[in-house]
């Protein structure tokens, strides 16, 4: 960093202080440009889709699993059809996509992954995390599910069926985590703190109330 | 055998099955561009001029060496570029040119304090 000593106190100092975007952030930038420049996108387009894009985060989804827990006939259209349920809670899709959703039970445990790149229920949970982009999680999930489970501190037994479900560009999923016991006094809201991104890509199970805080 | 046969069997993104090390459970907050290279994705997408499908094929179009040395965010806006280039909405003349003018523009600014 330059010392601020030549500051003469123009407006344009203020940015002294950023290293020069890199040779990919240029081309980020360029290509955007060109694209508004020639009216292949809105100005205006990318600035409301990182707004949309900030809006879809973990909490989301913890919303819908707790409204599936609490509402039989809820949990009944989500399993069916992902989407057209979740478009009754207000949450609505920007890519043509499926959505389906997966239910964990006493006799099976769902696990999400993408093989071949980094397909997540982004439009529900957001960006997903580095580790489920990188090679060892991908590599193992569809090899040895149980191992990778057990790093992560869950323990399936033996006799617990585990799905891998590889995600595609068309079909994405959701893991619908069983509900904790001792939570039959929760409220909806009180339901939804305990269900975390993990959980919804099922590499954890959801919090029980007195673990609250052990995995994000 | 001298390992390239792997090459040709599998594509360069085809991870499943591989043997790998354990997870690091790394996440970063990402940076800025890279928030705004995915919303160029989400928006390439609506406007139907680049899906899921093509920016994956256009990632395995890169190659070993750049899927393993660039990150995530530097594989997709090359392929981007790539992929506009093959549909004429952009050439790489324009593309060369406004990045050198997106350059001068940051060491303009740094000219001017």
């Amino acid at each position: 960093m330059q010392p601020h000593d030549d500051d003469h106190g123009h407006a344009k100092t203020t940015v002294q202080d950023d290293p020069p975007p890199s040779y990919y952030e240029v081309m980020e930038t360029s290509v955007r440009e060109l694209l508004v420049e020639k009216e292949v996108i809105g100005a205006d387009e990318i600035r409301h889709m990182l707004e949309v894009m900030d809006s879809r985060t973990p909490a989301l989804g913890a919303k819908i699993v707790a409204r599936a827990w609490v509402d039989p006939e809820f949990k009944a259209r989500l399993l069916a059809n992902g989407r057209t349920a979740c478009e009754e809670l207000g949450i609505d899709f920007f890519e043509d996509t499926q959505f389906l959703v997966l239910e964990n039970t006493e006799k099976v445990h769902n696990l999400l992954v993408c093989t071949l790149c980094s397909c997540y229920p982004r439009e529900i949970l957001g960006l997903p995390p580095d580790w489920y982009k990188q090679k060892p999680y991908r590599a193992r999930a569809v090899k040895e599910p149980r191992a990778l489970l057990a790093e992560f501190g869950t323990v399936i037994p033996d006799d617990v069926e585990i799905r891998v479900n590889d995600s595609t560009a068309m079909l994405r999923y959701m893991v619908l985590p069983q509900r904790p016991e001792g939570t039959e006094n929760f409220t909806e809201e009180q339901l939804a703190s305990l269900v975390t991104r993990d959980a919804m890509i099922g590499i954890v199970r959801a919090n029980t109330p007195n673990r609250k805080e052990q995995s994000r | 055998m001298n390992g390239t046969e792997n090459l040709v069997k599998r594509l360069p993104t085809e991870m499943g099955g591989l043997d790998a090390g354990p997870v690091q459970r790394v996440e970063h907050e990402y940076a800025p561009w890279e928030k705004r290279c995915h919303a160029l994705a989400n928006v390439l997408d609506i406007h139907k001029i680049i899906n899921t499908e093509e920016k994956r094929r256009g990632i395995e179009a890169l190659g070993a060496e750049m899927v393993e040395k660039l990150t995530y965010y530097e594989r997709w806006i090359v392929a981007f570029a790539n992929i506009l280039f093959q549909k004429e909405i952009l050439t790489p003349e324009e593309l060369a040119k406004k990045m050198e003018e997106v350059a001068a523009r940051h060491q303009g600014a740094q000219h001017n304090e």
